[in-house]
């Protein structure tokens, strides 16, 4: 018999008090909150003594082995700063049309909420969790809910607030879920839709075409040049001044679901809401962003990531739709967490 | 019970400080194969090689506590999962008391597979993320074999923090 009695007695009692503990864990527990909160703050001093000893040797290595690999790459990410200046000044004016936009409307979106800068002090040290650590906690204001964004768009939402630090479970997690809409317009589904569809013509999934859901949004622009050829597509409304207004019908296509994660390197997966829409017209590459709503995880128009692969089920008219986030999750460094407190139900609280 | 529990104790927090503090600054930033080897679990099973399957029980319940303390786990998963894998570490012991160095690193290798499959389990049952996929072929051998190498300098450590005294007498008379 491998146990004697007082082994057997001991490994009962690790068991009955692990299984004890867990339970009074889930159910929430503000003396095993604050025991937490205690040991991060003792953790401390050892994290800095094997920093300080693991850094110096981490960068000499880092300097020998990888020293032409970083000189290649600070070239590439040179060009790619000097393309997008040109772009960031176009999208600066969008976001500012957006807002006014928004303002009139009276609706809310990220740009609505307050921010707060944060930097990533560790990843999680197990295979089976996809978070990370910020430096940032409840005396910035955070809260358990926010979702957390960097310069590329949404990377998850805090699951665990202390004084000083929070853990952000990434969007790859399997357990993490947002709700999230795909926008394209009409132009570019063209482009990749047969050049004609007569009228009574279905989808793949029996839906008429003309009954596909669009959105119509119309952008006004300002014509720099008068004397520039006229778009005929185009309707020049009257103006009051002497600069002339032509307004461009946009038609939007726009598609709500809920997007979830797979695990780390894997690409997120998104189920649609409605599947019997339009859903078989979205195309690869198309932008998807945090849809936004009352029981929403985040607020409307954060960018998550483009659209990968499509891939068609056998004995389902719904695709399967992957999506791959904009953000590095490998490389976070920065990270701003979005003050928009979502609602109890959609936190699981 | 007493000796094992308050007896090692005192040894064990710091040492279980300090393995914390080396996985998440350094086995957390520099994955194999995409895989985080997993230091902690690796002292865990030393311990139960060095000192048998009830200590490496209750060296892989206050470590896998300090872990859960240190993370988003719910408190006393990997406390349950770290002891499971230093108790199955620790029948190296029950089979012979003076193991060779292949047959430690073996049980270090099984004990090490049972306490990271038992992750995902756990956490399954509790109702988290349960992600018990295709990635557990490429993580359990990475970490398995890791904590086998590991396993090695780690065992007079694990001794040490155990309170276990080395053995005077071998075995088979050389």
């Amino acid at each position: 018999m491998f146990l004697s009695l007082s082994r057997r007695r001991v490994i009962l009692l690790v068991v009955l008090t692990c299984l004890l503990l867990v339970t009074l864990d889930k159910r929430g527990n503000p003396f095993i909150d604050r025991t937490r909160s205690a040991f991060g703050v003792v953790l401390r001093p050892f994290d800095a003594a094997v920093n300080a000893v693991a850094l110096p040797i981490e960068r000499a290595w880092n300097g020998i082995a990888d020293y032409d690999d970083l000189e290649r790459e600070n070239e590439v990410l040179r060009d790619q700063v000097e393309r997008m200046k040109g772009s960031e000044i176009e999208a600066q004016s969008t976001i500012l049309e957006y807002r006014e936009l928004l303002k009139l409307t009276q609706l809310t979106s990220r740009y609505t909420f307050e921010t707060v800068e944060a930097q990533v002090v560790g990843d999680s040290p197990s295979n089976f969790q996809n978070t990370v650590e910020i430096n940032v906690g409840s005396n910035f204001g955070v809260a358990v809910g926010m979702p957390v964004t960097d310069g590329a768009g949404l990377i998850g939402r805090i699951t665990k607030v202390f004084t000083d630090h929070s853990i952000v479970l990434l969007l790859t997690d399997p357990e993490y879920a947002v709700s999230a809409q795909v926008l394209s317009t009409q132009d570019q589904i063209d482009a990749e839709l047969p050049p004609t569809t007569s009228p009574g013509d279905t989808t793949p999934s029996g839906i008429p075409v003309e009954n596909l859901g669009t959105t119509t949004t119309t952008s006004t622009t300002l014509a720099p040049d008068p004397l520039a050829p006229i778009d005929p597509n185009t309707t020049t409304s009257a103006p009051a001044t002497s600069t002339s207004t032509t307004t461009t019908e946009v038609e939007v296509v726009r598609e709500t679901g809920t997007l979830e994660g797979q695990g780390a390197e894997r690409p997120l997966l998104l189920r649609f809401v409605d599947t019997s829409s339009s859903i078989t017209s979205i195309k690869v590459g198309a932008i998807v962003s945090t849809a936004g709503g009352n029981n929403s995880l985040a607020p409307q128009g954060i960018p998550i990531g483009t659209i990968t692969r499509i891939i068609s089920q056998s004995g389902s008219s719904t695709p399967l739709v992957e999506v791959t986030p904009n953000a590095s999750l490998k490389r976070l460094n920065f990270v701003a967490v979005v003050l928009y407190m979502p609602n109890n139900e959609a936190v699981g609280r | 019970m007493r000796h094992l529990l308050f007896g090692p104790l005192l040894r064990i927090l710091p040492v279980g400080c300090l393995a914390l503090a080396i996985q998440r600054m350094v086995f957390a930033d520099h994955p194999v194969l995409d895989v985080k080897l997993q230091f902690v679990l690796a002292l865990v099973v030393a311990a139960g090689v060095g000192g048998g399957s009830d200590r490496g029980a209750v060296a892989g319940f206050v470590l896998g506590l300090l872990y859960d303390l240190s993370g988003n786990t719910p408190l006393g998963l990997m406390a349950l999962a770290y002891g499971l894998g230093g108790m199955t570490a620790g029948y190296v012991q029950s089979l012979t008391p003076d193991p060779q160095w292949w047959l430690v690193m073996i049980f270090a290798a099984i004990g090490a597979a049972v306490g990271e499959v038992a992750v995902p389990l756990g956490e399954a049952i509790t109702g988290e993320s349960g992600w018990i996929g295709r990635e557990l072929v490429v993580i359990v051998p990475v970490v398995a074999a890791a904590a086998a190498v590991l396993t090695l300098p780690l065992v007079p450590v694990g001794r040490w923090m155990m309170g276990v005294k080395r053995k005077k007498w071998k075995a088979i008379p050389e």
